[in-house]
C-alpha cells in the first residue's frame, strides 16, 4: 500500500454567497500523478489555491503527511513540500537560467551575500536531479516556454517538493515537448515526487495521470484510474452533457472551377518553401504539422503580416499582392491568431470597442465622429450571434472565460464579413463545452459560404471540422488527406511520425 | 565570451566614443590630450553620482524626477544653516549634514511610494516641486556666493595637475573619486547583495519576487536612501565646483540625466542596467557635449544629438527582439531537421 502524502476532506468554500466548492474530498499518494479536470468555473483553480494556502476553506480539513490543518498558510503549505507551477512559470525574464533557478532557495536561508558559485552549483545540481541541460547562463526570457517550464519544476524539485501542482502545464508545448515532459513527470514519481495536473487536454489526461479527478460546478463527479477512462467519459463528467462528435454532416463543398483562394509556390524564407494548394467556397481546410513546420508562418503569410518572398496568391481568379495586413484585409481575409490574448484582443477594453475596432472606420456620422448607437448594435448582435456570455457590453474583454474570449476575436473578424477566414488554434486553452460550440460556429460559417483554413495540431478537432488537412513538415506541405478517407489513428500516426523518424 | 562583449551595449557606447573622439581630434587636433580627458572625466563627476542612484530606481522599474531637486535642498540647506553659525571649516561637514537631508528626503520619497503604494514617477514629479518650492520659500530665493573659507579652494584641489596649450591649467578632480568610489558601491551592491539581485528581479517581474519572498518595501526604500545620498554629494560638490549654492541647483537636468542611464544599456521597463553602462553613458553625453564646442557645432545641437542617440538606443533593443523572432523561426526549423 502507497504512503498517503496528501488527503482534503470536505472542502467547501464560498465568494460571496456563490459555491466554488461544495463538499470535495480527494487524496493523493506519494510518487502518483493524478489530473485534475473540469471546465472553466468548475472550481479546480479554487482547490489548488486551497491546498497551496492562498485561500481558506469554509469548511473541511487538508491532511498532509499526517499533519491535520483546518486552515494552512502558504508557508506552512510550502514546508510541506507542496509546490505550484502557474502558467507564467513564476521565472524572471531578465535574470539568468542559474539565478532563476536558486533564488527561491538562497533567499529562504537569509543570506545577505550572493555566491555565484553556489549559484550555479545549485541551479546544476538542480537540473541533474530532472536530467535536462539547461545554459546556466542563458537569459531566461530567451528560452522556449518547454526550457522555462523546466526552470520552474527545477525550482520546485530544490525546495525539496513533495506534490508539485501544475497548472495547464501543456498549453503552449510541441508534442515532442510534452513527450519530454511526461519522462520527466515519470521519473519524478518514481523518485516518490507526487504530482496534481490541472488540465483541459483529454487526450493528456488518460495519457499521464494515474488517476482523474473531475469537478463540475464545484463537485467531484468522478474519481476513477485513468486506465479505465475513455475520453466519452471525461467529456460527459466534465460538461454533464453528451458532445456528439460522430455524425458531424457536411454539405459537400461545391466544387467551382474556380477557388476562392488558391496558393501558388509561396516561399518564404525560413518559413516555408513551395506551398501550393487551394481553398473552394463552403470549405474548412485544415493545416496541420509540428510547431516550427512552418503553419503559423504560413497563416502570417497570408494575412500580411509575414509577406512571403515569392510565389502567388490568388483570389477569386485575380492574383493579388499581399504585402501587409491593410492588402489582406481589404481583400476579404480575416486572420484569428494563435495568442489571442496578446494579439487579438484589447484586454482591458470594453467587449463593444473590441468587437468593433476592425470596421470602426464604418461606423461613423456624417462628421466622421465614432456613430456609438452604430457601435452598440453591432456589438450586441454578435454578442448574440456568438452566445458570448456577458451581462453587457461594457465590461472589460478581461472579464471574460477563455471560450468567450476566442469569440469575441471571432466576433471581431465576422463583423468584417470576410470571404477567407485563418484560424490559428481556435480552441487552443478553451474548455471541452466551448471547444464543440466553436466547432459548430466553424462549420456554420462555412456553409454559409466562407471559405476557413483552420490551423491546428489538435487531431479530433481537425477531425471533426475539417473538409480536406493538409500536413505540413519543415516548411512543406507532405501530405493532404479527405476527412471521410482516414481516421484520427492514421494522422496522429503520421503527425507524429515525422518525429520519430527525426530522432 | 568574446562575442558577448561586442553584442552587449556597454561596449556600443564605447564603440561610439571612441569614433566621436577619433573624429572631433581629425577636426580640432586640441582635443587629443589629457586635460581634455581631465576636463570630461569632472564635468561627468556630478552626473555620474546622480546616475548611478537614478540606475537603482530603473532597475527597480522606475523613474526618479525627484532627485535633482534633492540636490538643491541638501545642498542649499547645508549652506543656509552653516551660514547661521558662521562655518569657515572644510566640505566635510556639509558632506555630512547634506547626506542627512538626502537621507530624510530619500525616506519621504520611500515611504510615501511603499505605504501609499503610488506610482513612482507620479509621487517624484510631485516631491520634485515641492522640494524646490521648499528650497525656494523657506530657504531662500537667490544662489548665494558667501564660501566659508575653508571651501574656497574646493574647486581646484586636483589629484593631477596638467597644462594645455588651449585648456591652460586643468586637473583630475578629487570628486573622481567619489565617484569610483559609488560606482564599485553600487556595482557591489547590484552583484553581490540579495538586495542588488533584489532589485533586479522586481523589475524583471514584481509579482514574481513577492511571490518569491522579496521585501519589496524594504528594497525600494533603501533604493530610495541610496538616491538621496548620492544626490546630497552631487548637490554638494557641483556648488563646490560652481562657487555658489543655488536653491534651484540642477533644475531642468532630471531628464539629461535619464537619457544618459538609458544610453548606457538600463531599459525603462526595469530589470536591466549596469554601473559601467551608465558611467559610459555620462561621458558620453558629455563628450558630445565637448565635442560640439570644440568643433564649433553650435550648442544648440547638443540636444538635438543626444535626441538622436536615444532613438537609436531605444530602437536597438526593439530591433534585436523582432530578429530574434524572425531568427525564432529559423532554430524551430532547425531542431526539427535534427
Amino acid at each position: 500500500m502507497a504512503e498517503e502524502l496528501l488527503r482534503v476532506e470536505h472542502i467547501s468554500k464560498n465568494f460571496a454567497g456563490v459555491t466554488a466548492l461544495d463538499d470535495v474530498s480527494f487524496s493523493i499518494d506519494k510518487g502518483e500523478s493524478m489530473c485534475l479536470v473540469g471546465e472553466n468555473g468548475s472550481g479546480k483553480s479554487t482547490m489548488i489555491k486551497i491546498i497551496s494556502g492562498v485561500y481558506t476553506a469554509d469548511e473541511g480539513k487538508i491532511t498532509i503527511n499526517g499533519n491535520q490543518y483546518k486552515k494552512i498558510t502558504p508557508l506552512e503549505s510550502m514546508h510541506e513540500g507542496i509546490q505550484v507551477i502557474y502558467q507564467d512559470f513564476g521565472l524572471f525574464p531578465n535574470l539568468t537560467v542559474a539565478e532563476n533557478i536558486s533564488i527561491s532557495e538562497l533567499l529562504s536561508t537569509g543570506k545577505k551575500l550572493v555566491n555565484w558559485n553556489q549559484v550555479r552549483e545549485l541551479a546544476q545540481s538542480g537540473l541533474d536531479k530532472i536530467g535536462v541541460s539547461i545554459p546556466l547562463d542563458a537569459i531566461a526570457g530567451t528560452l522556449s516556454t518547454a526550457d522555462r517550464q523546466l526552470i520552474a519544476i527545477t525550482k520546485a524539485i530544490l525546495a525539496d517538493a513533495r506534490l508539485i501542482i501544475m497548472d495547464e502545464p501543456t498549453t503552449a508545448l510541441t508534442r515532442r515537448e510534452i513527450e519530454a515532459l511526461f519522462k520527466i513527470i515519470q521519473d519524478l514519481n518514481e523518485q516518490g515526487i507526487a504530482i496534481i495536473f490541472v488540465s483541459h487536454k483529454l487526450n493528456e489526461v488518460r495519457q499521464i495521470s494515474q488517476r482523474t479527478v473531475i469537478l463540475r460546478n464545484g463537485k467531484k463527479v468522478l474519481d476513477q484510474d485513468a486506465e479505465k477512462l475513455d475520453i466519452k467519459t471525461i467529456e460527459y463528467q466534465m460538461t454533464g452533457r453528451e458532445i456528439d462528435t460522430s455524425s458531424i454532416k457536411y454539405s459537400h463543398p461545391a466544387k467551382t472551377s474556380q477557388p476562392l483562394l488558391k496558393v501558388e509556390k509561396l516561399y518564404l524564407a525560413n518559413g516555408f518553401f513551395d506551398l501550393s494548394f487551394e481553398l473552394y467556397k463552403n470549405e474548412v481546410l485544415g493545416i496541420t504539422g509540428l510547431l516550427g513546420s512552418g503553419r503559423t508562418e504560413l497563416a502570417l503569410s497570408l494575412f500580411g503580416q509575414l509577406p512571403a518572398d515569392s510565389g502567388k496568391i490568388i483570389i477569386d481568379g485575380e492574383e493579388v499582392p499581399i504585402r501587409n495586413i491593410f492588402d489582406a484585409t481589404s481583400r476579404g481575409l480575416g486572420y484569428v491568431p494563435e495568442d489571442r490574448i496578446r494579439e487579438g484582443l484589447f484586454l482591458p477594453h470594453s467587449i463593444t470597442d473590441n468587437i468593433a475596432v476592425s470596421i470602426i472606420d464604418t461606423l461613423t456620422t456624417t462628421a466622421s465622429f465614432i456613430d456609438s448607437q452604430a457601435k452598440e448594435n453591432l456589438a450586441e448582435e454578435w454578442i448574440e450571434k456568438l452566445n458570448v456570455k456577458t451581462p453587457t457590453g461594457d465590461l472589460p474583454a478581461q472579464s471574460l472565460s477563455g471560450g468567450n474570449q476566442q469569440r469575441l476575436v471571432l466576433a471581431k473578424w465576422l463583423a468584417h464579413n470576410p470571404k477567407i477566414l485563418i484560424l490559428n488554434g481556435p480552441t487552443v486553452g478553451v474548455d471541452v463545452g466551448s471547444k464543440s460550440e466553436i466547432h459548430e460556429l466553424i462549420r456554420s460559417l462555412a456553409r454559409k459560404g466562407m471559405g476557413i483554413l483552420m490551423i491546428s495540431d489538435d487531431i479530433p478537432e481537425l477531425m471533426q471540422t475539417c473538409n480536406r488537412i493538409l500536413l505540413m513538415r519543415r516548411g512543406k506541405i507532405v501530405n493532404e488527406f479527405i476527412r471521410e478517407k482516414t481516421s484520427e489513428e492514421e494522422l496522429t500516426q503520421e503527425l507524429v511520425a515525422i518525429d520519430i523518424n527525426n530522432h | 565570451m568574446f562575442s558577448k562583449l561586442i553584442k552587449s551595449n556597454e561596449f556600443l557606447v564605447l564603440l561610439i566614443i571612441i569614433v566621436l573622439s577619433i573624429v572631433i581630434g581629425l577636426i580640432n587636433p586640441a582635443f587629443f590630450s589629457v586635460a581634455t580627458i581631465y576636463d570630461i572625466l569632472r564635468a561627468s563627476n556630478v552626473y555620474n553620482l546622480m546616475a548611478f542612484g537614478l540606475l537603482l530606481v530603473v532597475i527597480l522599474g522606475g523613474v526618479d524626477i525627484s532627485f535633482v531637486a534633492i540636490t538643491a535642498v541638501a545642498s542649499y540647506g547645508t549652506h543656509m544653516a552653516m551660514l547661521k553659525i558662521d562655518y569657515q571649516g572644510g566640505i566635510w561637514l556639509y558632506f555630512l549634514i547634506g547626506i542627512a537631508i538626502g537621507v530624510i528626503c530619500g525616506l519621504l520619497n520611500g515611504l510615501l511610494i511603499t505605504k501609499f503604494k503610488l506610482p513612482i514617477f507620479d509621487l517624484t514629479l510631485a516631491t520634485q516641486t515641492m522640494l524646490y518650492g521648499f528650497s525656494l520659500f523657506f530657504l531662500g530665493a537667490t544662489a548665494n556666493f558667501d564660501l566659508p573659507e575653508g571651501m574656497v579652494g574646493y574647486y581646484g584641489k586636483y589629484l593631477a595637475v596638467t597644462q594645455d596649450p588651449f585648456i591652460g591649467t586643468t586637473g583630475l578632480h578629487i570628486s573622481v573619486l567619489y565617484v569610483l568610489a559609488a560606482g564599485i558601491a553600487i556595482w557591489w551592491l547590484l552583484k553581490y547583495t540579495m538586495i542588488g539581485r533584489g532589485i533586479y528581479a522586481i523589475g524583471g517581474n514584481r509579482e514574481v519576487a513577492k511571490r518569491s519572498g522579496f521585501n519589496i518595501d524594504k528594497i525600494t526604500m533603501i533604493v530610495f536612501v541610496i538616491m538621496g545620498v548620492l544626490s546630497a554629494i552631487a548637490g554638494v560638490t557641483q556648488s563646490g565646483f560652481q562657487r555658489n549654492f543655488s536653491p534651484t541647483l540642477f533644475i531642468g537636468q532630471n531628464l539629461n540625466v535619464l537619457a544618459s542611464v538609458i544610453l548606457g544599456g538600463a531599459s525603462i521597463h526595469g530589470g536591466k542596467g549596469t554601473v559601467i553602462g551608465t558611467f559610459l553613458g555620462v561621458v558620453l553625453t558629455q563628450l558630445i557635449n565637448r565635442a560640439l564646442i570644440l568643433t564649433g557645432i553650435p550648442v544648440e545641437w547638443q540636444q538635438f544629438v543626444i535626441g538622436v542617440l536615444l532613438i537609436i538606443f531605444i530602437a536597438i533593443p526593439a530591433i534585436r527582439e523582432e530578429r530574434n523572432r524572425k531568427v525564432g523561426h529559423t532554430t524551430e526549423l532547425i531542431t526539427e531537421e535534427e
